[in-house]
């Protein structure tokens, strides 16, 4: 590729790529990012490929292949162009029928069809199933238009136009104008204003100045910012360079966590071909502004996502945060001012440069714009990414996009914004998702995390999970959050092990209530709240487990007690055979029994048993 | 010469010269505001958490740790609100509860009003302050202390459990531990533990005056009257 002097040179670029896929009659397109691969799209690609070649499709068909669609659970997945045929769970053994059916003859496959799960009916295209028609897919759904690892690809799509818009006709302060203008809110989970950072760190003084680019993504079931970085790495690049144009920052790292292979893979291969042709480098498409980006892997801790923690992981020192009184706007990578942003964050960017901060802000509620991007999974049919307009409800979410429960049982709770969000009943799924309404009710938005949780599940085990994550998360710098949150986790045990009292609860509160307000940095701050909204509205569970020393959902192992209905037990002997505590006594085709010493309450004899004879109560 | 600044520090008027502490400022007019890992002249890096005050700005309030808050124009800041006494108490108590074997602790915790352990006692032999560590690496530039661990793990250890050469045997790391000097009665066995109280004589005083400065000097400023002999 040849370096781009001007920009106009990048301009006739992208006329003469537009017509890329032209000619071409059909395109295909496979969804192969991290988890389409752990579901077996490479396999399928390369059975594609020697098929395409054998039928000699190649001058008439393109295959695209891309980072992840979002609907994850139906990989490996292909989008069939022109006619948008979608395939779902494809295996290598289907490829030869898909290209002499559907690729040679136009005819469609009924059984690779996407099955509606609500109305039991096939559905064709792409675009009419439920799961994607309820979304807005501003940044996702350009996953779809490219492949991460050329970046023809982007550029044919209008990539770098906005880099072109900016370089040509906008000063700095204008750009922070536009931004700041369009409503754009931190996705990385603080939710700060992003134009009035980049505004803050442009009249820092200190030079040179930096941008970063925050990938360390950390929550355990949040995947989105890998998706964005590993599909569509120039729309981040991008979005970099015109936050550093608006910054004045001379360079910028992307950090991430080296549990991504791909992403980094993909960031690499990006920002190697944005540089040979020039849109990294010296002199930017022949202008005065140089601006250059380097990959930082960051070792994987959750706290290293916390900016101040990031930038000292970044200058080689131990990934702990700092008191933040001084901002790192103006103090932050090397005390120089630094300007961090999350992916999703900066991957809005160039649409907002290009379709105008006013398009931005037309979509979402008064204080949040946009769309965002979420991780639905837990206990719900649908699980994947989905992205809405901001002030979607959660209601939304949970039932027109996820299709509802996975099992028939009911929703009770979805927990939003990782590990230190809050769980909110099903009274509040009417709530729309906006910073400043989940954050009042307890959770927040976060990172975009969204966990649905149904009858199953007991409130205070899950309480007791996030907070062992955190625990295990914990820098151990301050005291509140090192000492404070293994207080609560003492008290928690003692609530699900039956030694629950009244003062107990009420000291676990105060003791949530202080870390809270007392700790250093977020991860601490935040650390209380699944416990705090699980007490606040979950609270009659955490009564029983105190008062009547039971565990309602029959999870809390020390509360639970196994026995066999003698009316229902048929004497066949599996779960005598299955026990592995020998706990199971009875002979042929009598009813049998649990011996209460012995039992673990491991519950292989109820999964096991076909009479449904095993009680928990 | 370097400038000064005026701020208001529970309502009281007070003007510091550029650069220091907010804490520090109120320990020189004689506000107490109860602190451990602090050490005048360190790096503040904020661990302890005791110090928290309320920096009021365009109508709110943010709690922040007035070691590592430096002195600005017009600050306001509020020491003792109720939210912050409540907090830091609280913080006491499970520093108390942690290292019953302090007599620096066991008095931070009566002067923030502890009246009652509510958490199984742990007499742990060290809290984290990090004052050694950092006492190690700025005064003497020797580094022969450091963090070591994250999270539960997190200690403070040797170069390879030794005493390394480059230790200048200066003993501040031991001059500046709060562990050091254990309760007055004697130290405490596993088990054993208790919340003192018992130089209540000294700040019974100190109880009717809670802002003010009563010169404990991490657990040296008093003793109990039953002291051992
Ligand atoms: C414990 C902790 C972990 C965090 N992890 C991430 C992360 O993985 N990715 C991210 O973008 N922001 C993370 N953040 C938020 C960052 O500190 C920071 O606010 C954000 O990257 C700023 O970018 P934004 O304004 O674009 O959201 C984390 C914060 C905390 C306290
Ligand atoms: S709040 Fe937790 S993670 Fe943050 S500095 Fe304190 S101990 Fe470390
Ligand atoms: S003295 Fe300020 S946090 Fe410890």
């Amino acid at each position: 590729m040849t370096r781009l002097r001007s920009i106009e040179e990048l301009t006739a670029l992208q006329e003469r790529k537009r017509p890329l896929d032209k000619g071409k009659a059909t395109i295909v397109i496979i969804s192969s990012g991290t988890c389409g691969r752990a579901c077996g799209s490479l396999s399928v690609i390369d059975v594609l490929k020697k098929e395409i070649k054998r039928h000699r499709l190649g001058n008439r068909v393109r295959l695209r292949i891309t980072g992840c669609h979002g609907f994850c659970e139906q990989e490996p997945l292909m989008v069939i162009e022109p006619g948008n045929i979608f395939y779902c769970h494809i295996k290598p053994e289907d490829v030869a029928e898909i290209v002499s059916m559907t690729l040679q003859d136009g005819n469609i496959i009924e059984r690779l069809l996407y099955e509606d799960p609500a109305s039991g009916k096939k559905i064709v295209r792409e675009a009419d199933i439920p799961f994607y028609k309820v979304q807005d897919r501003v940044v996702l759904g350009q996953n779809k238009l490219v492949d991460p690892t050329d970046i023809n690809d982007y550029i044919a799509n209008g990539g770098y136009s906005a880099l072109i818009k900016v370089l040509t006709s906008m000063k700095p302060e204008e750009v922070i104008e536009e931004v700041k203008k369009s409503g754009l809110r931190g996705r990385g989970g603080g939710g700060f204003p992003t134009g009035r950072k980049w505004e803050y760190c442009r009249r820092a003084e200190g030079s040179p100045k930096y941008v970063i680019c925050n990938a360390d993504e950390g929550d355990p079931g949040a995947y989105m910012d890998r998706s964005v970085l590993e599909g569509n790495p120039h729309a981040i690049i991008e979005g970099m360079i015109i936050g550093a144009f608006a910054i004045g920052a001379e360079y910028g790292y992307i950090y991430v966590r080296k549990e991504y292979p791909l992403a980094v893979e993909h960031s690499k291969i990006a920002m190697q071909q944005a540089e040979e042709i020039g849109l990294l480098g010296e002199n930017i498409l022949g202008t005065d502004f140089s601006f250059d980006i380097k990959i930082a892997r960051g070792g994987g801790a959750f706290v290293c996502g916390e900016s101040t923690a990031l930038m000292a992981s970044l200058e080689g020192k131990v990934g702990e945060p700092r008191p933040k009184d001084i901002h790192t706007t103006d103090k932050g990578f090397m005390d120089l001012p630094t300007n961090l942003n999350n992916v999703e964050t900066w991957a809005n960017v160039p649409s907002i440069i290009n379709q105008g901060a006013s398009h931005f802000a037309s979509k979402g509620t008064s204080k949040s714009k946009g769309t965002k991007i979420f991780a639905l999974t837990g206990q719900i049919r649908n699980t994947g990414l989905v992205e809405v307009p901001m002030g979607a409800t959660l209601r939304e979410i949970i039932y027109n996009i996820g299709g509802g429960s996975a099992n028939g049982k009911r929703i009770k709770a979805v927990q939003t914004g990782g590990p230190s969000g809050g769980c909110l009943p099903e009274e509040l799924f009417d709530l729309p998702v906006d910073f400043e309404a989940l954050t009042e009710a307890g959770s927040m938005v976060g990172s975009g995390g969204m966990v649905v949780m149904d009858e199953g599940t007991c409130m205070v085990d899950v309480a007791k999970y996030f907070l062992k994550f955190l625990i295990d998360e914990s820098c151990g710098k301050c005291v509140p959050c090192r000492v404070g949150l293994s207080r609560m986790l003492e008290v928690i045990n003692d609530i699900t092990e039956g030694r629950g009292t009244e003062e107990k609860l009420e000291l676990l509160q105060d003791t949530a209530g202080t870390v809270s307000i007392a700790s250093l940095c977020a991860l601490g701050k935040t650390a209380p709240n699944p416990v705090l909204s699980t007490i606040k509205y979950f609270r009659t569970e955490y009564e029983v487990h105190i008062k009547k020393k039971r565990c309602p959902a029959g999870v809390c192992r020390e509360l639970i007690h196994y026995s066999i209905r003698e009316d229902k037990c048929t004497g066949c002997g599996t779960c005598l055979k299955a026990c592995p505590h020998g706990a199971i006594a009875g002979k042929k085709k009598k009813a049998h029994k649990i011996n209460d010493d012995k039992c673990q309450k491991c519950g292989i004899c109820e999964e096991v048993c076909k009479f449904d004879a095993i009680s928990i109560t | 010469m370097s400038a000064y600044v005026t701020l208001t520090i529970n309502g009281a008027k007070v003007k510091a010269p550029e650069g220091r502490s907010v804490l520090d400022v109120a320990l020189d007019y004689g506000i107490c505001i109860p602190h451990l890992c602090h050490v005048r002249g360190l790096t503040p890096i904020g661990a302890c958490r005791l110090c928290i005050v309320e920096v009021v700005k365009n109508g709110k309030s943010k709690v922040t740790t007035s070691c590592t808050l430096e002195v600005e124009e017009g600050m306001v800041i509020l020491a003792h609100t109720e939210k912050i006494l409540k907090a830091r108490k609280n913080i006491a108590e499970m520093l108390v509860a942690e290292a019953p074997n302090s007599r620096a602790i066991q008095d931070v915790a009566l002067r923030c009003g502890v009246k009652e352990v509510r958490y199984p006692f742990r007499n742990k032999d060290c809290v984290l302050c990090g004052r050694c560590v950092r006492a190690c690496s700025e005064i003497w530039q020797s580094k022969s202390l450091g963090f070591v661990g994250r999270g539960k793990e997190r200690h403070v250890a040797l170069p390879f459990d030794k005493r390394p050469e480059f230790c200048k045997r200066c003993n501040a790391c031991i001059d500046l531990c709060p562990m050091t000097i254990t309760p007055c009665p004697g130290p405490m066995k596993k088990g054993e533990e208790y919340l003192c109280g018992l130089c209540e004589s000294q700040l019974s005083m100190a109880e009717e005056i809670p802002d003010s400065c009563i010169d404990c000097r991490l657990g040296e400023g008093f003793s109990c009257i039953r002291k051992k002999p």
